[in-house]
């Protein structure tokens, strides 16, 4: 459904992304893993248009988003809907403005018709009765789910999530796991990019390690856990000494 | 610098390529235009009123050594309308409204505000920079005229009391010394002024990076900027245009 093929992005004499070809087949969560600094959430800014890669391409559906037109690539990213680190939450704006600010021909429907849209969404994402709060009213962790909401206001082919556990508690890690799985039973693509593998574990089909801005790994859970790679084996091996149970029983689990 | 200056131009190009998106967004167009105009109010006032003043009372004592306190008027008058109020009111404005735009805009553009935007299939330049342009163009004429008036006020009140001028002599005297030229050099700047302030804000916001740093960095550079455009445009003004007209 998207394909990156040999990618290389340089900004300010650094290397972002190193020759990267990778592919996201649709229906399923697809995992970007890697240590911070590795280029994990160029890779999101580069499927959306937002950055231009120096070199290679990416097929979207079989079309090169370098080579789309504003018009095309603004018809792209009403397909692809994203949840970002920080949220990106308009602070001026109520959660039900936010979630309807970029909603296309919303002076076509009626009152009545966006309030069902918002409490639809607010339900699908457990925050009903939050749509007049504003954004610093909320935890955390209601915040990633206001964005998951707005993200989702397009009914989107695609969602790509970076980092969308980071600096949550236990409780909302959970919650919001739990909607990346629901999206997944409703049919939605994910892209989550993250550097927390219980939570990658949790969620992924597919999984493609990065590191200094080249893949050093992909394929299924099974296959990066054995993998010989030595970046990966001491990826797993860090995470394994904070979370030695889990670790052992997903390596039961895969062995 | 020349690739700031390349980056600004096209700033300025997709501006005026996509002003006809104002009608979408003329809400937001609207608020802007509130918040320039009544929150920068006072500001404007007390600013003109006092500029009005010592400059009566400056000129009052140099033209009192030869008994020629009637020019006071004339003084204050043409000194306010055509250089002193645009300018008063452009170096305000250049540092409430500069600083408030690179601000909002930087501290958008740091917490991906600004990406999602693009994300979500709309412009930046549209939501942020168009309504904010049109309501500083807009809305600095206004406050002009009103620094203008008080700034003329100011100064009878102090013609009055100190130098015992008569208040409809001051007036009319301040009224008939304006000429069509000097009012449409005065009403003329501030349209330029705020077109550049507005649009050097919001470049310098959009290009914020680097933390809190660099949004206090930009900030202060859009006030610098755009306070040193409004002296260049008026010296321009002052020395062209005038000649031309």
């Amino acid at each position: 459904m998207i394909e990156l093929k040999n990618i290389s992005i340089t900004l300010s004499e650094n290397t972002i992304l190193d020759n990267v070809s990778l592919t996201i087949e649709k229906g399923l969560n697809t995992i970007v893993l890697g240590p911070s600094g590795a280029g994990k959430s160029s890779i999101l800014k580069i499927i959306l248009g937002l950055w231009v890669p120096d070199s290679g391409e990416v097929l979207f559906e079989g079309r090169n988003v370098c080579k789309m037109t504003n018009d095309e690539i603004l018809q792209l990213r009403k397909k692809v809907g994203m949840v970002f680190q920080g949220n990106a939450l308009f602070d001026s704006l109520t959660v039900a403005e936010n979630i309807l600010y970029f909603l296309p021909d919303k002076k076509k429907l009626s009152e009545n018709e966006l309030r069902r849209k918002i409490d639809e969404l607010l339900s699908f994402v457990n925050l009903s009765g939050t749509e007049n709060l504003y954004p610093e009213e909320l935890s955390g962790g209601m915040k990633k789910r206001v964005a998951i909401a707005r993200a989702l206001a397009f009914n989107p082919e695609v969602i790509l999530f970076d980092e969308p556990t980071t600096g949550l508690d236990p409780i909302n890690t959970e919650s919001v796991l739990e909607l990346i799985k629901k999206l997944k039973q409703n049919g939605t693509t994910s892209v989550i990019v993250t550097h927390i593998l219980d939570d990658a574990i949790e969620v992924g089909d597919n999984f493609i390690v990065i590191n200094e801005g080249k893949i050093v790994e992909t394929g299924s859970l099974d296959k990066i856990v054995t993998s010989q790679n030595p970046f990966v084996q001491e990826f797993f091996k860090r995470f394994a000494k904070g979370n030695h149970n889990q670790f052992v029983r997903i390596s039961k689990e895969v062995l | 610098m020349i690739y700031g200056l390349q980056e600004f131009s096209l700033l300025i190009k997709d501006i005026f390529v996509h002003l006809g998106s104002v009608r979408d967004n003329w809400s937001e167009t609207v608020q802007e235009m509130y918040l320039i105009g009544t929150k920068s109010f006072f500001l404007i006032l007390l600013g003109g009123l006092f500029t009005g003043v010592i400059l009566a009372i400056e000129t009052g004592h140099q033209l009192e050594t030869f008994g020629a306190t009637a020019w006071i008027a004339k003084t204050v008058s043409l000194g306010m309308v055509r250089e002193l109020g645009p300018v008063i009111a452009g170096l305000l404005l250049a540092a409430r409204t500069g600083a408030k735009n690179t601000s909002e805009l930087g501290a958008m553009q740091l917490s991906e505000q600004i990406d999602a935007l693009k994300a979500f299939g709309a412009s930046p330049i549209e939501k942020l920079v168009i309504p904010r342009t049109i309501a500083a163009v807009t809305m600095f004429l206004p406050l002009t005229l009103i620094a203008d008036i008080v700034g003329i006020v100011g100064g009878m009140l102090v013609s009055y009391q100190t130098f015992h001028s008569d208040i409809p002599v001051f007036w009319n005297t301040a009224i008939i010394s304006l000429k069509m030229k000097d009012l449409f050099v005065g009403f003329l700047k501030p349209f330029f002024f705020g077109f550049f302030i507005a649009t050097i804000s919001c470049y310098f916001g959009l290009t914020t990076k680097g933390g809190t740093t660099g949004l206090g960095k930009n900030t202060i550079n859009a006030v610098v900027y755009s306070s040193a455009l409004v002296l260049v445009i008026d010296f321009i003004f002052t020395k062209v245009v005038w000649e031309l007209l």
